[in-house]
């Protein structure tokens, strides 16, 4: 196990170098200079140049690039906005805050939206698929099955305008989305958050409920399992204890994927319900050319992404006992 | 209003735009003739009244607002988070906005009327709005006593000094260059020369450009007169600096503030919480109120979002307002049709004037022939409806805006103002004279949903008239920087200018100017007329203002209907929307948007 751990977190550095790269490369490449962003009414080439400088700009990009490792790694005392502690990824060209700072701040809204959300698709997603596996061929799978259908189809950017409109600003059923810090009032946390894990939910509980139903009837057909009913086992223990956990590595893998993304920073969701977490600072970060703050968002959602896959794969070991990683 | 401030509006113009995909939402004209009619008596009244206040004008308090009271808090819903709050850092609308509640300068915008419309200039932390003896080249301004900053220290002339010599130094760069450049009296940025380390090694304004003989005098020195002096001094930009408290750099996420607030939590991006400034004084301040004990600031809500939970009027959004969002355009033709809505609203101009430009550049476009046909051809409607009908734009004449000194409603050359469908057989004609029938035109258009919306309309007018027209689509987000190129391929596109205080000063030297054509710059027609030239020299001489802002409608005039540069196309509009109790209520057409100074809680 440690040795795979080993060689999949040197993996994943490997890659989050590899990205920082191509970050770097594709800023360069666009068609936009952020310091005309910075230049002002009666900016001019003098002004831009003096900008260009200020930002570091007017260095080779490969200089660039090795100040921003080092920075990351060491952290650097070199900023006029005032010291960078690793990790460094310096100050934002449109705000002046420190990237690391503004990530860690952004990160709780991020985390609760994902947690939550996640806790509710998952019980909702799982429970009715599996649901409709044990009632398979009734009215149940059948409404549970187009239900899901009709659901993952649709999209947040539909769904949340609609359920903003019907729940909060029509019937004011429930309180207007918004962060609120958890320890501060876990009440206003709750409650200013359940609209946008409702929508999360609805959305990916389809997609797990599809998955879940068709996992369990798939190992329902196993023969292990068949050997177990056949061996007089109760259909309620045979379902839990042999097919429910075989079903799992599917799930396991999808919800992996999907909590590295959703931690990333899920983009649509804080955009549509004004959250201020990780998806809505790189919106941010591309819309003001701010490449600190871009190279900071991308690593970290990297991060997330790669280290639930690890998370991911080690978990395969527990729940089948035949996967051995190392 | 700004040219970094249009750069972020054309970006965040994106994440606007996709509020509005989110419901769908455009349309078309509302019979909004009492709106208009209302917005332009406002405008007039307002260009009209602005003057240059003395020292009874400039003695505080301010009158109070009818029915205010004090206390409670007000929620205020932004779209975008402060990226500046350090005054010299300042120059788009929306931190000017929140400036008027933190930062004072030697001047300010009065208003005279009740209803908050009517303004002059005049001396804010100064006595006055300043005294010249010979011309504008000299202005003299006395400090008023007992002003302060929010740490009780007294303002003084150290700090007007520190204030005006760091906008030297290299990290302010976002700012307005006016003064600096009167003050080294030179164009660009050479103006750094004058002190290239601002105040901090050592080194100082010398006393025959700033002088500051005692505590409270400051007294300017240019070598060619700038009669528009009071008018800059006004600008968020050039509001006082604390020298003891200049942090430089970090200055600008913890200024130490002037103005009846201070700031007592802004975390970027998420919110801010403005608090009294218990060291300010009202007597010493002819122009802003502090009625409200705090100011809670939300950031990252959309037009829909902010004007949904507004029109809900639930909650603590009872006591909501939105500085600078507007009433997004899928709502905006409901809300005005509303009564109870409406008489929650505010509406007016913003600076922004929009034009098609003409790029002088291209030999294709050098014939004069083949502008009329542009200027003809071109419809005006498809543009209004994109943004939401005539609630939200205005046929524009010229470029000069109705809130500003000079703007001439009765100028309407190729007669948008009574056809804006525009005339493709009069266009027509004008081309085959030109012998240029079918003849491309590379239309550069932005791609957010109202650029396709209002370039298909517009490519189809001009095809109308006989022209080849090959739409460019250009991302959003790097839309002015692809049009300010001066090797740029397209013939058309469209972009928009908003003046920095109500004179034409600063709209057309900057646009117009043959001499300041380069890359990145804003002479986006590329226009370069020698007349137009020698006449903003003239013009910029000029110290009446009355006869100042008669020439500058004669330039713009000669520019559009003579030369037929660019083609103007509206004067944008805007709606805004608060809570039920939230009190005080005024659209400032100077700030382009609801004034927070009069706001108080119901």
């Amino acid at each position: 196990m440690l040795r795979f751990l080993v060689r999949r977190f040197l993996g994943a550095i490997v890659i989050l170098f590899l990205l920082s790269i191509v970050t770097f490369l594709l800023f360069f490449g666009m068609p936009r200079d952020p310091g005309l962003l910075m230049c002002g009414k009666t900016c001019n080439p003098t002004s831009l140049a003096n900008i260009h400088h200020v930002l570091g700009l007017d260095k080779p990009i490969t200089t660039q690039y090795w100040i921003f490792l080092k920075n990351l790694v060491m952290g650097s005392n070199g900023f006029a906005q005032g010291p960078c502690p690793a990790p460094c990824f310096g100050y934002s060209y449109h705000t002046n805050d420190q990237v690391w700072a503004t990530l860690i701040d952004r990160l709780p809204t991020t985390i609760s939206l994902t947690l939550g959300g996640a806790f509710f698709f998952l019980l909702i997603g799982l429970g009715t698929g599996l649901l409709a596996a044990w009632k398979r061929g009734t009215l149940i799978d059948k409404t549970a099955t187009a239900g899901a259908m009709v659901l993952s189809s649709m999209q947040i950017y539909f769904l949340g305008p609609l359920a903003l409109a019907l729940l909060v600003y029509q019937t004011h059923l429930f309180d207007k989305p918004a962060y609120n810090n958890f320890t501060a009032n876990p009440v206003s946390w709750f409650s200013g958050l359940i609209i946008p894990w409702v929508v999360l939910s609805t959305i990916f509980a389809a997609q797990y409920t599809r998955m879940a139903r068709s996992a369990m009837i798939e190992q329902l057909q196993e023969e292990h399992v068949r050997t177990a009913k056949a061996k007089g086992m109760s259909r309620r223990y045979v379902f839990f204890r042999y097919a429910w956990r075989g079903s799992l590595i599917p799930i396991v893998t999808i919800f992996g994927i999907d909590l590295g993304a959703l931690l990333g920073g899920a983009i649509i969701t804080e955009y549509t319900f004004s959250l201020p977490g990780l998806g809505n600072l790189a919106v941010q970060a591309v819309f003001f050319s701010d490449l600190p703050l871009l190279l900071g968002v991308m690593i970290f959602s990297a991060t997330m992404i790669l280290l639930f896959n690890i998370i991911v794969d080690a978990c395969y070991a527990f729940i089948d006992p035949r996967v051995r990683l190392a | 209003m700004s040219r970094g401030g249009r750069h972020v509006y054309a970006a965040l113009s994106v994440l606007a735009a996709g509020a509005l995909v989110l419901t769908g939402c455009s349309k078309g004209g509302s019979d909004a003739s009492d709106n208009n009619k209302q917005d332009k008596e406002n405008a007039a009244r307002q260009q009209k009244s602005i003057k240059f206040g003395d020292a009874a004008d400039s003695t505080g308090p301010a009158p109070a607002v009818p029915g205010a009271k004090s206390g409670g808090s007000i929620e205020v819903l932004q779209r975008d988070s402060y990226a500046h709050l350090d005054p010299a850092q300042i120059y788009v609308s929306d931190e000017g906005s929140l400036a008027t509640l933190l930062h004072r300068g030697l001047t300010g915008y009065k208003t005279t009327t009740a209803d908050g419309k009517g303004h002059e200039v005049v001396g804010d932390l100064a006595t006055d709005s300043g005294t010249t003896t010979d011309g504008g080249k000299t202005w003299k301004y006395t400090l008023k006593d007992g002003i302060k900053f929010a740490d009780g220290t007294p303002i003084t002339s150290a700090d007007f000094r520190q204030t005006f010599e760091r906008l030297f130094a290299s990290y302010i760069n976002q700012g307005p260059t006016y003064i600096q450049q009167w003050l080294a009296d030179t164009a660009g940025a050479d103006y750094r020369k004058l002190l290239p380390d601002g105040p901090y090694k050592g080194k100082h304004l010398p006393s025959t450009v700033l002088e500051t003989p005692d505590a409270k005098t400051v007294i300017f020195h240019f070598k060619t007169a700038h009669a528009d002096l009071p008018y800059a001094l006004a600008m968020a930009g050039y509001a006082v600096v604390s020298a003891k408290g200049d942090t430089q750099v970090k200055y600008d996420k913890n200024p130490v503030t002037s103005g009846p607030y201070k700031i007592q939590s802004f975390k970027s991006g998420k919110s801010m919480v403005l608090v009294k400034n218990t060291n300010w004084d009202p007597k010493t301040d002819p122009i802003r109120h502090q009625y409200v004990d705090q100011f809670n600031f939300t950031f990252n809500q959309q037009f829909e979002t902010s004007t949904k939970a507004l029109l809900a009027d639930s909650g603590a959004d009872q006591t909501g307002i939105s500085f600078n969002n507007q009433v997004d355009a899928g709502n905006l033709s409901s809300v005005l049709k509303d009564p109870k809505m409406k008489s929650r609203t505010v509406s007016g101009y913003q600076p922004y004037v929009g034009q098609m430009n003409i790029n002088n550049s291209h030999p294709a476009m050098k014939d004069k022939l083949v502008r009329e046909a542009i200027a003809y051809a071109l419809p005006i409607t498809p543009f209004l409806r994109a943004f939401g009908g005539t609630d939200a734009m205005e046929v524009a004449g010229g470029t000069i805006s109705p809130t500003v000194s000079g703007y001439n409603a009765a100028f309407d050359p190729f007669g948008k103002k009574k056809n804006p469908a525009g005339d493709p057989v009069k266009a027509k004609a004008l081309l085959k004279k030109a012998g240029k029938l079918n003849m491309k035109l590379t239309f550069g258009y932005t791609n957010t949903p109202e650029g396709q919306q209002y370039s298909t309309a517009m490519a189809a007018g001009l095809k109308k008239a006989g022209f080849n027209v090959q739409r460019q689509e250009i991302p959003a987000e790097t839309y002015y920087d692809q049009v300010s190129k001066l090797d740029n391929n397209y013939d058309i596109f469209h972009t928009a200018w908003g003046a920095d205080w109500p004179s034409a000063s600063t709209v057309v030297p900057p646009l117009y100017d043959g001499r300041v054509i380069a890359d990145g710059a804003q002479n986006y027609s590329q226009v370069n007329d020698p007349k137009v030239n020698a006449d903003i020299d003239a013009a910029n001489k000029i110290t009446d203002p009355v006869k100042a802002a008669a020439a500058w409608e004669k330039i713009d005039e000669y520019l559009v209907k003579d030369l037929v540069s660019f083609v103007p196309t509206a004067y944008y509009k805007q709606t805004q929307i608060a809570g039920s109790k939230v009190g005080g209520l005024v659209y400032d057409d100077v700030l382009g948007g609801v004034d927070p100074r009069r706001l108080f809680v119901k």
